[in-house]
């Protein structure tokens, strides 16, 4: 069904959406809201393998400024839940900028008692409502009093007893609304009846791609190191250089003729560091900014004195002179010696030469005196 | 005393002795030729960010140096045949290392393009060119071996330089690298170092011969035009060379859709899903295979059975190319993308190490030297034109499979024409010999003491070389009165 067709579909849509991205973006960047869609397919492709590994499956979504347009967002189901999605709009009312946001559910098929605690994280960088569930398949119970319970973090927020579950399936769902940074955590459900099963939802913001290793530049020189957030927009991007333990933040206003931020693209970030000198290497901290909370990228960065690729240039330099003139010395020698040889075979000759007109000359002599 | 002519040459080339130093300098040079270009491309990235441009104009950085290396073909085809391999090799090698290094001080990107483009990419060509001449000078009987070895030196430049570039980003930045990279191509000054030059033999009634010669030509010399002098440095009259045009024709033809799968079978595998390292992974399947077959070929063209219908097992080579390519959309997961890149590079390893043997066969070692740039600078504009087109195939149609299907049929055609055309060379050249050998029976008895098929030179040439120079027909003077 849907998580099989997901290949051709996954690009249809997106496409689509980034287009009217694109299209909005262009007028009027990062005033309106935004909504993330997720594209769960993936995710439900993922249960539908029963692995029980960690899910760390936060799917890039298409981040879509909207200025009060109604957004039509992609919903997930799983394949085993029958019921229990609101694909409604009627979320609650906002005093905010922000229309009516629909609700998307994640759900995670727990595959039996004894499987290992499974996770799943979800990506979220601006508010949304979410609704949560577990599901345990293949319960082979007869209706027992359940226990569900929510728990966030630590803390329990909810917990009611059912009884008279649907035959051989147990499942719990609990909406959310997420404005906040607080709203964000873990979220993990737990369902007791003869066994306890367990599953952790965990909410957080986009992760920050920086640099793994460091960039190499000169004193002098100038260099631009960017950080990405992928298809998340956040509200804005602060730099910090690392003092010590102290992250301060970089101001570009304040000395231009050093540092330029650009913050176009919205979801990239470019810092330009111009003349460079030796202190203004180490550790670079992009951080984005989102509704719901701030994620940091980093970026390395080495600054080296020009003598430092010098040495290595004047080593081969030296090793390319000294063959050469080893090859060109070879081959004078050998020149040499073959003039030498050909020198020896002319002499060889000559007296041969000689040998044999001294034996005409002697024979001659004999011969007359023979007479 | 008189060397036996079995060839053109007006002596007898070593075959061995210090030819396999000449072979290993070669296969420096040629590597380096090649493979720079498609290792220079680690860079890229890092360039696009500093100089904020699109990645289509950081890659003109590397279209312009291959543009030069394959249009520097006559200039240095020119200057081998005034100066000798050696000199010209050694200074390419030193203009190579001038652009690295003047492009590791560049802060735009004209000048990069300048630096790295024109000034690296004319040094790479003044050493292409002269290695492959001076081989020919070298080697007559095991000669493709010794052209099959020398081009295997660019898979394994390559499988050198692209990690070696890698780990000089890592480490010293691309400005750093750039320097580095200098000092490196200046190493093919020391594979010029190597290629001593050779010629008649000098021995001591030679010399004086030389000499009466010298002076005659001199004399002579005033006498000509600046055409008659222009056809001694590049000779033009190979236009009139049957061999010659269908060697160019078919190369033109062929190189179409040569490049092309390379530059975009990483993009096809992870197209069709597979991950980035996986599809890095086939590359370096089709470099390794590349490297042994181009020996292998070598070795095989070599031999008794094919060395004297080279020119069938060249068409060959290059319809099996071409096959590849159109076998190549059946390929839908990672195992046939492997298969595919094994073959592709057996194909395209037989293809290269016969690039030059086959024009060597064509036209003759002394002859080469012209040929060899003017059939660069002709390949040059199709080199060129082979990958855009195929990136213009695939974002239209949205499908790699035209392109493949485009580059297999551009190259079966080639193969085919090559093949007929060939075969109608072959019975020229027959009819020819069987002509010569009634017209003249003393030139028929040299030409028919050696078995060798490719005594046929001597003749091809002997028949074209009256608008040639007096060069040559001074070369005949001296051996005449060596054999007197």
């Amino acid at each position: 069904m849907r998580g099989c067709g997901s290949g051709t579909r996954a690009l249809r849509l997106p496409l689509l959406l980034l287009s009217l991205a694109a299209m909005c973006l262009s007028e009027d960047a990062l005033s309106g809201p935004t909504t993330t869609t997720q594209s769960t397919s993936q995710q439900t492709q993922n249960i539908l393998n029963n692995t029980p590994t960690e899910h760390n499956v936060s799917t890039p979504g298409q981040a879509i400024t909207t200025q009060g347009v109604h957004q039509e967002t992609r919903e997930s189901f799983s394949e085993n839940t029958s019921g229990g999605h609101d694909r409604s709009t009627d979320g609650p009312r906002y005093t905010t900028q922000q229309t009516n946001l629909t609700w998307m559910a994640y759900n995670i098929s727990i595959p039996g008692f004894s499987s290992p605690l499974i996770e799943k994280n979800i990506t979220l960088d601006s508010p949304a409502n979410i609704e949560l569930s577990c599901t345990v398949a293949s319960v082979s119970t007869h209706a027992v009093a359940i226990e569900k319970t929510w728990k966030k973090d630590t803390k329990t927020i909810e917990s009611n007893v059912t009884s008279n579950e649907t035959k051989n399936v147990w499942s719990t769902q609990y909406k959310l609304q997420i404005r906040e940074k607080k709203d964000m955590g873990s979220y993990m459900c737990v369902m007791k009846g003869e066994q306890e099963v367990q599953a952790v939802f965990h909410l957080k913001v986009p992760k920050i791609k920086g640099k793994e290793k460091p960039i190499v530049s000169y004193e002098g020189d100038s260099v631009v190191m960017v950080c990405e957030s992928g298809n998340y927009i956040p509200i804005t991007w602060i730099w910090y250089t690392i003092n010590g333990s102290h992250q301060v933040p970089i101001n570009d206003s304040l000395m231009p003729e050093k540092y330029i931020i650009d913050k176009t693209p919205a979801n990239k970030t470019h810092l330009k560091i111009m003349k460079l000198t030796g202190q203004d290497g180490g550790l670079y901290v992009c951080q984005a900014v989102f509704k719901l909370g701030e994620n940091n990228g980093e970026v390395n960065l080495k600054v080296l004195n020009y003598m430092v690729p010098l040495k290595p240039f004047f080593a081969i330099a030296a090793e390319v002179i000294v063959l050469v003139a080893l090859i060109f010395l070879y081959e004078i020698y050998s020149k040499k010696k073959e003039m030498l040889a050909e020198g020896e075979k002319e002499f060889e000759q000559i007296e041969q030469l000689k040998s044999e007109e001294s034996n005409g000359v002697e024979n001659s002599s004999t011969r007359h005196r023979k007479v | 005393m008189s060397p036996p002519l079995t060839s053109d040459l007006a002596y007898v080339p070593p075959d061995g002795g210090w030819g396999w130093a000449v072979v290993f300098g070669a296969s420096i040079t040629v590597g380096f030729s090649y493979s720079f270009p498609k290792a220079f491309t680690i860079y890229f990235k890092e360039l696009q960010a500093v100089y904020k441009v699109s990645y289509s104009q950081i890659a003109w950085i590397t279209s312009i140096m291959c543009a030069t290396t394959y249009g520097g073909g006559p200039i240095s085809s020119i200057l081998v045949n005034r100066f000798g391999s050696r000199p010209v090799v050694i200074f390419g090698g030193l203009l190579c290392g001038i652009g690295m290094v003047s492009a590791s001080f560049c802060t735009s990107i004209m000048q990069l393009y300048i630096c790295v483009g024109l000034i690296s990419g004319f040094g790479l060509a003044l050493n292409l060119q002269p290695s492959v001449i001076i081989i020919g000078k070298y080697f007559l009987k095991r000669r493709p071996l010794a052209n099959g070895l020398a081009m295997a030196g660019s898979p394994v430049m390559l499988c050198t330089l692209a990690p070696l570039n890698q780990f000089l980003f890592d480490n010293f930045g691309w400005r750093g690298s750039f320097l580095i990279l200098g000092a490196i191509l200046l190493n093919c000054c020391v594979a010029g170092a190597l290629f001593r030059p050779i010629g008649p033999a000098t021995g001591p009634i030679q010399k004086e011969a030389n000499k009466e010669g010298k002076e005659t030509a001199k004399e002579e010399e005033e006498d000509k035009d600046c055409c008659a002098k222009f056809n001694q440095y590049l000779d033009c009259s190979l236009f009139k060379h049957r061999g010659f045009l269908i060697y160019l024709v078919g190369n033109v033809l062929m190189f179409l859709g040569f490049f092309a799968p390379i530059v975009f079978l990483a993009p096809y595998a992870k197209h069709i899903g597979i991950d980035e390292y996986s599809a890095a992974f086939l590359l370096s399947i089709l470099a390794i295979v590349d490297m042994f077959a181009r020996p292998a070929t070598g070795l095989i063209a070599n031999s008794k059975w094919v060395r004297p219908k080279i020119q069938y097992f060249f068409s060959f080579s290059i319809a099996f190319n071409g096959a590849c390519h159109l076998l190549c959309p059946l390929a839908s997961d990672y195992t046939g993308l492997i298969i595919y890149s094994v073959f592709f590079g057996l194909a395209f390893g037989m293809v290269c190490a016969m690039l030059f043997e086959t024009l060597m066969d064509l036209v003759g070692a002394t002859r080469f030297t012209s040929a060899v740039g003017l059939v660069t600078i002709a390949e040059c504009c199709t080199i060129l034109l082979g990958p855009p087109i195929g990136g213009t195939l695939i974002d239209t149609f949205g499908d790699y499979k035209y392109m493949f299907i485009k580059c297999g049929a551009v190259m079966v055609l080639a193969g085919t024409f090559l093949f007929i055309m060939n075969y109608y060379n072959y019975r020229m050249l027959a009819k020819e010999e069987k002509a010569m050998a009634t017209k003249d029976p003393e030139h028929g008895r040299t030409v028919n003491e050696g078995s060798n098929d490719w005594d046929r030179e001597k003749i091809q040439d002997g028949q074209e070389l009256e608008p040639l120079t007096d060069e040559q027909g001074l070369k005949k003077e001296i051996n005449g009165l060596s054999e007197a």
